[in-house]
């Protein structure tokens, strides 16, 4: 495998600005390699967030050349110029380089969401009696790019938490009364500008625009019955 | 008998296993703070495969570690149901050879309260059509995929809603000591850049493969190797069950199904340093080849991901296999008994499924030295949501499991 060198100029404070660090590269050296490489060899202080490194937590998200993506998918190779430029995400609170406190996009979350999906993989398969049903992860796994990316700027709700609710009334048809309400209102699925910059950025493939769309669409008729 | 709530003790590492035992110390009443260096679980838990186990595959090599696991499963099933998709996992013979395992395998199961189901290999491709058509047998067994983030959040979360005090980006930098032992940690603040002494009663090395340096910095040897492992994922999820090779453990022979992805691992060597470790080439296409085996599907799934995971090695210098065996146990040490040093506590080894009875175990430990008798509980309440770790975690209330 044929190794080179990269720079990588990473967002430390206001004072400082970017700093500059020299990495090594290959095929499938991703920026948050690099950063690992960083803090292990160059500067221990080095904050940034980070946990699977497979695209699962959702923890790793940052400004890469000016896109919002995951640090771990994404490969240095992929990328083009001399230096790759890395942000911490503007929608959060910055705590210090690339870390960023996700308080306040959980805090959009409603209570009692659930995190389970049945399993659309081999649904023509047989099923063993003991497994009622299979289940697996939403596929939206909470990094919030889609709420860095989104250009609305009054007070919302946000494409991440929007979407959750949308999926929790997929599942459980019964809670739709109880999750509208939660999307009704001016900060709700109202606010949205139909940007679909949030579908775009998702890497997983949740198309949180598509749900909002879906909820403007169950609150209109909502009303329209309300009317009635 | 003591009073826990006189007592600070302070959690050094933010894996699993510190976060099953600041919940475990603050719901048995402790004062607890836990200090992590970078971000909670970005050491080894959050790279973890994702497999819970049932202890299936390690019933042959030992029934105690195996039966654990099938209790600590059924625990998580109740008091974090929302982090496992149980779906069962499905041990498969490509083999002569591995078709003569079947039934040491299913009689080791059954001795440690594992519950099996030998299928043929009709009977497997209806389960899953993915598999490879040329498996011989199967066997099922109430194996799972774990939330590799969300499951130590849940714990997490519940830790800050009895009171202990979680602080990541927090590198410990010293250990005090006066006469009877440990009196205090020093600890970096990356936040603020400034250092700051915390005052504690006990110190839990909860640092996984870096607890060998946690250890140094109070004097004392803990001879760990860091034993790094890899593991790879395409961007297809092929099977609903988690699949594994019907043979002894061994390199690549588990094929973790995982959201909408697919996860073939792992391997082992050791390194002296735990940091920075990234896959080799040969790895990457020893798991390809590997999955390819069991689910040929795997071979044209997209690329996704190839990352390494350190476990900690018990002993300086152990051969890979002897090694292997070992991995898989977790040991509490009382560093006050072993190396004169009081108040430290080191808890090393274990599973991500076994989180909550290492800390269990541990906190006993603990309870035993400064002589409080509180019980563990945390087997009986449903935890809070990962969410709410970082939203109203103080809120919500306790239900029973």
């Amino acid at each position: 495998m044929s190794e080179r060198n990269r720079t990588v100029a990473v967002y430390r404070n206001r004072e400082v600005g970017f700093q500059e660090f020299t990495v090594p590269e290959n095929e499938r050296t991703t920026v948050l390699d690099a950063l690992e490489y960083i803090r292990a060899r160059i500067d221990p202080d080095l904050m940034y967030r980070h946990s699977c490194h497979h695209g699962s937590c959702g923890t790793c998200g940052c400004a890469v050349d000016g896109k919002f993506v995951l640090s771990c998918l994404t490969r240095l190779g992929d990328l083009e110029g001399d230096v790759v430029r890395v942000e911490p995400l503007p929608t959060m609170d910055h705590i210090g380089d690339l870390a960023v406190d996700p308080t306040k996009f959980f805090e959009e979350f409603p209570e009692g969401l659930t995190y389970l999906r049945p399993s659309e993989v081999n649904a023509k398969a047989e099923r063993p009696e003991d497994v009622a049903e299979y289940t697996r992860f939403e596929n939206c796994i909470e990094c919030g790019l889609c709420v860095s990316t989104c250009p609305v700027t009054a007070d919302f709700t946000g494409p991440a938490a929007l979407a959750a609710i949308d999926r929790e009334i997929e599942k459980h048809p019964e809670r739709e009364d109880e999750m509208l309400d939660l999307a009704d209102g001016k900060r709700g699925a109202a606010a949205c500008e139909r940007a679909l910059n949030c579908s775009r950025v998702c890497p997983t493939g949740v198309y949180p625009a598509k749900h909002i769309a879906f909820l403007n669409r169950k609150l209109g008729k909502r009303r329209a019955a309300e009317k009635e | 008998m003591a009073d826990p709530t006189n007592y600070h003790i302070v959690v050094i590492g933010g894996g699993g296993t510190g976060a099953a035992l600041a919940y475990d110390l603050a719901q048995r009443g402790y004062r607890a703070t836990l200090l992590e260096r970078g971000e909670l679980t970005s050491g080894t838990t959050g790279r973890h495969h994702g497999q819970l186990h049932s202890g299936a595959r390690y019933a042959a090599g030992d029934r105690s570690i195996a039966r654990e696991c099938m209790e600590e499963t059924r625990v998580l099933m109740r008091i974090a149901p929302e982090a496992i998709e149980y779906n069962s996992g499905l041990f498969v013979a490509l083999t002569a050879e591995d078709e003569a395992f079947a039934e040491t395998f299913v009689e080791s199961c059954a001795e440690a309260g594992i519950p099996t189901e030998r299928l043929s290999a009709e009977a497997c491709l209806r389960l899953e059509p993915g598999l490879n058509p040329a498996i011989r047998c199967g066997v099922r067994v109430p194996d799972g995929t774990l939330d590799a983030w969300r499951l130590p959040l849940h714990f997490f979360a519940a830790a800050r809603g009895h009171g202990a005090l979680i602080r990541n980006f927090a590198p410990v930098v010293g250990i005090e000591l006066d006469r009877t032992g440990v009196r205090a940690v020093r600890m970096r603040d990356l936040r603020s850049k400034r250092e700051e002494e915390i005052g504690c009663d006990l110190v839990i090395n909860a640092a996984g493969a870096w607890a060998g340096q946690v250890a140094g910095l109070a004097g004392v040897s803990l001879p760990l190797t860091p034993a790094p492992g890899s593991m790879l994922a395409v961007r297809k999820r092929l099977t609903n069950l988690v699949v594994s090779r019907l043979h002894p453990a061994g390199d690549g022979d588990i094929l973790v199904p995982q959201r909408g992805l697919s996860i073939i691992g792992s391997t082992q060597w050791q390194t002296d340093d735990p940091d920075d470790v990234v896959p080799s080439d040969e790895e990457v296409e020893f798991l390809r080849e590997s999955a390819v085996a069991m689910v040929p599907g795997f071979a044209e799934a997209p690329y996704q991901a190839a990352w390494a995971a350190v476990r900690p090695l018990a002993g300086a210098s152990v051969d890979v296999e002897a090694g292997r065996a070992l991995s898989r146990d977790f040991v509490t040490i009382d560093h006050g008994k072993n190396d004169g040093v009081g108040g430290l506590v080191s808890l090393i080894g274990g599973k991500a499924t076994t989180l909550r009875a290492m800390a269990e175990q541990a906190v006993d430990v603990v309870g035993g030295l400064l002589d409080v008798s509180r019980e563990c509980r945390t087997a009986e309440y449903v935890l809070p949501s990962h969410r709410a770790y970082y939203r109203n975690h103080a809120t919500e209330p306790e239900r029973s499991a």
